[in-house]
């Protein structure tokens, strides 16, 4: 310790000692230096335009060069490669340009597309968070309806949910043209055009739709809306009766969803809230906080209205009971997943890598990192101070929470912005789990209403706080000039377009929701028996438990 | 009640919506599409949830 205070004082001494030479050190003057003569400005090159005569001359290996193979990749990729559209004309300037602007959509088309491969991925770490948070009883079943909402879901959006959602979109410019999604249903209100419903695009083959960029974006946009599909599955686990899932999640992708989609990302009346009535930049939701996330949440909480609690979560006075998760380690592990695969979405929904602001995919994804680590720390710290524990479930609730509440403003904030967004979400929704439980007397298992529903208003809202005005995709959003500006940064309008927002989620998507949980309810019945429930769903609803040698060895 | 609550829950959204027609100005659209998110809320916590509430599982023998 001694010697420790030594030091310090030793190098504390040797700093006062230099510091009037350090502050000496200011920079000089500029020495006056003899007037130079006006400085010499070399002018730049006019560069020679390039004729097609001089691409003839382009050297490009022999075949005899390259049937020697070609270990250190020097000669592959060179001139030869390039398509000539008039082989008696060999290599033109315009087959240059052609193939310039191919290779521009060729890498937006492939980070599209793999990146909507990570998002498919997340459907897995949906399963696990759901499967792992209930009890071993219902694991085939919660397991069945995460696989099954995917082959649904999808092809409910492939009949119609697609064209409603894109199918008036217009052109997609990152993705080469899509054209042929140019028909939007509009109504004439308060003088303006209403975007409610897109008109082109059903099963993939209506007017002209059989085209490469509509594929890309069909492929995209659903494994977005799977991701909101399969929300409601847990709010819903452990009493949701197999059939009545499938037909509810059938309308979930057939019209809820790509109704609300299509306000805000098809050429609705929400993303024009700027270009018509000068709210900002219209509704923003750049991945899905409102679209996907509170979409998902508030219809898994109109389902789990319908359905009630679980027998046992509340006792007689209503007080909720504690019913334990059966493998934390699959929760958990579910929650890395979902994070990985954020990649995919947050960075995905430039829809592309060049052009259009295409290289704000790294802010993206660094926005992405950060809300979901101050959104981990964030809950795990408040369930520390107020439960005594870092609780492992509620921990990675704060992890989604951040992600959730970033993925609609993750392409107009800084990084500090991110970082509060994520902070505010973790505390959030642990707040939130315990208003739903307490207050509301909902059970829902897994926090969904919570973690997608509440989180994903809060994006909403954060956006039209946070934005800072800096963010460019090509000059304009939703049709008007100018970078994406909120509150914080001088825009108040854009909150109010994002609240807008708000108000359509809760009251419009909530209700169509709840209308259809019930007619579905009256149709077959959302809830499964109670003896079905108490002996768990596997059995009487999938014919097959999930683990039979530990159930062989229980006890009971 | 149910059915009441679903058009109180829309009846919020409809406000906000004519929000857009009633004023140009940023603070009176602010207020009422406040005014209608919680009329919604209203109508999903108040009057939705205790309608549901009153068939819960644990309130039964």
């Amino acid at each position: 310790m001694k010697v420790a205070t030594k030091s310090f004082l030793v190098v504390l001494l040797a700093l006062v000692c230099t510091a009037p030479f350090s502050f000496a050190q200011t920079p000089a003057p500029p020495a006056a230096t003899a007037p130079s003569a006006t400085p010499s400005v070399i002018p730049a090159p006019v560069p020679k335009p390039i004729l097609d005569s001089d691409l003839a001359n382009v050297p490009v290996p022999s075949a005899e060069v390259r049937a020697k193979g070609d270990p250190d990749g020097s000669l592959t990729g060179n001139a030869s490669d390039v398509t000539v559209s008039d082989p008696q004309k060999g290599l033109r300037i315009g087959d240059l340009v052609n193939q310039v602007g191919q290779n521009k959509i060729a890498i937006n088309f492939v980070w599209t597309l793999i990146t909507g491969y990570l998002v498919m991925f997340m459907q897995l770490g949906f399963a696990l968070l759901e499967t792992g948070l209930a009890r071993a009883k219902n694991a085939n079943h919660t397991m069945m309806m995460n696989v099954a909402v995917y082959g649904v879901g999808m092809f409910a959006y492939w009949l119609i949910g697609f064209a409603i959602q894109m199918g008036g979109v217009g052109a997609v410019a990152n993705l080469g043209g899509t054209a042929p999604l140019s028909a939007e249903f509009t109504a004439t209100l308060f003088g303006k055009p209403f975007g409610l419903f897109g008109q082109h695009g059903m099963f993939l083959m209506h007017k002209g739709t059989y085209d490469v960029g509509v594929m890309v974006l069909f492929l995209f946009q659903m494994v977005f809306m799977d991701t909101g599909a399969t929300i409601p599955t847990g709010a819903a686990v452990e009493r949701w009766k197999f059939s009545a899932f499938l037909i509810t999640s059938f309308l979930f992708a057939a019209f809820t969803y790509p109704l609300f989609a299509n306000w805000a990302w098809g050429g609705g009346w929400l993303a024009n809230l700027g270009a018509n009535f000068g709210l900002g930049k219209g509704y923003c939701d750049f991945a899905g906080s409102g679209v996907v996330h509170a979409v998902g949440g508030l219809s898994a909480l109109a389902i789990a209205m319908i359905l009630g609690p679980r027998i046992g979560k509340f006792s007689r006075e209503g007080r909720p009971q504690v019913i334990l998760a059966h493998d934390i380690v699959m929760v958990l592990t579910g929650c890395l997943i979902l994070a990985f695969g954020w990649f995919g979405f947050n960075p995905g929904s430039t829809l592309g890598a060049s052009g259009n602001g295409g290289l704000r995919i790294s802010s993206i994804a660094v926005n992405t990192m950060l809300a979901s680590a101050t959104g981990l720390i964030g809950a795990m710290l408040y369930m520390w101070i107020v439960y005594k524990k870092p609780d492992a479930s509620m921990t990675g609730n704060g992890f989604l929470a951040g992600l959730v509440a970033i993925t609609a403003p993750s392409g107009f904030v800084n990084p500090v912005g991110a970082a509060i967004i994520g902070l505010i979400a973790g505390v959030l929704v642990c707040l939130s789990v315990g208003f739903v439980e307490r207050v509301m007397q909902i059970d829902d298992p897994v926090g969904a209403v919570s973690v997608h529903g509440t989180c994903g208003l809060w994006g909403v809202i954060s956006l039209g706080l946070f934005a800072d005005g800096k963010s460019n995709y090509g000059g304009s959003w939703n049709g008007v000039n100018g970078s994406v500006t909120g509150l914080f940064y001088g825009d108040a309008g854009q909150l109010v377009a994002q609240l807008i927002g708000v108000a359509t989620l809760l009251g419009f998507v909530f209700s169509l929701s709840l209308i259809f949980g019930i007619v579905v309810d009256l149709l077959v019945g959302q809830r499964t028996s109670a003896k079905s429930e108490l002996e768990g769903l596997d059995l009487p609803e999938m014919g097959a438990i999930a683990y039979p040698e530990f159930e062989l060895k229980s006890p009971s | 009640m149910i059915l009441i609550g679903i058009l109180v829950t829309l009846a919020g959204f409809v406000l906000s919506v004519l929000s857009l027609a009633a004023t140009s100005s940023v603070a009176g659209r602010l207020t009422m599409v406040l005014a209608g998110m919680a009329i919604s809320l209203f109508g999903i916590l108040g009057l939705l949830n205790k309608a549901f509430l009153k068939n819960a599982v644990w309130k039964k023998g």
